[in-house]
């Protein structure tokens, strides 16, 4: 009995360790909303697959690696959200995102314009991250130039 | 009373490490199950050519005649991939997909002229159809063949999007799609 406890440490350790699914947490940068030309958002679910991650690793990659000082001045947001957090709600309902949904929206002087949703796009290019990096920075840049 | 105390001590780090590898090999008998639901659900297609032929046998003349595509008519493949450790998303396709042909195309699946597939690109036998339709994970493609020529739509995106928590609208998109192929 004087054991019980490391026991039920030894339980819930065992258990944390396999038995939960890991968690992610959503991505929210918006530097500077007067800049902004452009929002790129992914949406996700909570279990998720290598293609879904593969995704938004290519997503990051492009605008880490070709886009770095327009989203440190406000000009790119990004945006990645578990779709079926209630917290997201009405942003998943605005686009539609009831599963892994890529999509673009364009701004100007602080007004919507035109959203664009690349999500076949996405797991058509996934598997191949230079070619997915190269055409979303063409795309990007159809925008913000 | 140490020897005592050390031998609890044992004890306690033995039953964790049991409790670790029971609970990561429930993960991996999950995973299993997973490979076997594969199987599973490979066989409505093996269901749907036996149900086919047995059909053949047992119906009049007429019912063959009708049982056989037309040539003069486009068929409609309807593929499935998916890898061997599956995610919530493209078990919801697959199934999407099977309440679709079910419910609105049964009659084509029955006389032929649609034909679904469901396979595991991590299967080395299915490596020559993956490559054609360029898919390394899940993907869900309709295909027309028509005179010679075969013309395909990739609804994966739109798959992922809806399948799991709007089926209803991957359900329309398919049937859309499958619909105007037919014609």
């Amino acid at each position: 009995m004087k054991n019980l406890p490391f026991i039920l440490i030894a339980f819930f350790m065992a258990f944390q360790a396999c038995g939960q699914p890991q968690k992610d947490t959503d991505t929210i940068i918006s530097n500077n909303p007067t800049n902004l030309k452009l929002k790129v958002l992914y949406f996700h679910i909570t279990n998720r697959c290598m293609t879904c991650r593969g995704i938004e690793a290519n997503v990051r990659k492009t605008l880490d690696e070709q886009f770095r000082n327009e989203v440190e001045t406000g000009v790119i947001d990004l945006y990645i959200m578990n779709c079926e957090l209630p917290e997201n709600k009405d942003l998943v309902e605005k686009y539609e995102a009831y599963g892994a949904t890529l999509a673009i929206t364009s701004f100007q002087n602080g007004k919507e314009q035109k959203t664009e949703d690349l999500t076949n796009w996405a797991f058509q290019k996934a598997h191949d991250p230079e070619l997915f990096v190269s055409e979303l920075k063409s795309k990007i840049n159809e925008y913000i130039q | 009373m140490r020897k005592f105390k050390l031998q609890g001590m044992m004890l306690i780090a033995f039953l964790y490490f049991l409790l670790f590898f029971a609970a990561c090999s429930s993960v991996s008998q999950q995973n299993e199950m997973n490979d076997k639901d594969t199987i599973v659900a490979e066989l409505p297609d093996t269901l749907a050519a036996d149900q086919t032929a047995d059909s053949l046998l047992h119906d009049d003349a007429d019912t063959i005649k009708k049982m056989v595509p037309k040539s003069d008519q486009p068929r409609i493949l309807v593929y499935n991939f998916h890898v061997t450790n599956r995610c919530p998303s493209c078990i919801a396709i697959e199934d999407a997909t099977t309440k679709t042909l079910n419910t609105y195309f049964s009659r084509e699946m029955k006389d032929g002229r649609i034909k679904r597939y469901i396979m595991n690109v991590d299967d080395d036998a299915n490596r020559s159809i993956a490559e054609k339709y360029q898919v390394f994970g899940s993907g869900v493609f309709v295909t027309r063949v028509f005179k010679g020529k075969e013309a395909t739509t990739d609804l994966t995106g739109d798959g992922f999007k809806y399948a799991k928590n709007k089926e209803e609208k991957f359900i329309e998109i398919l049937k859309t799609k499958i619909s105007e192929y037919l014609k």
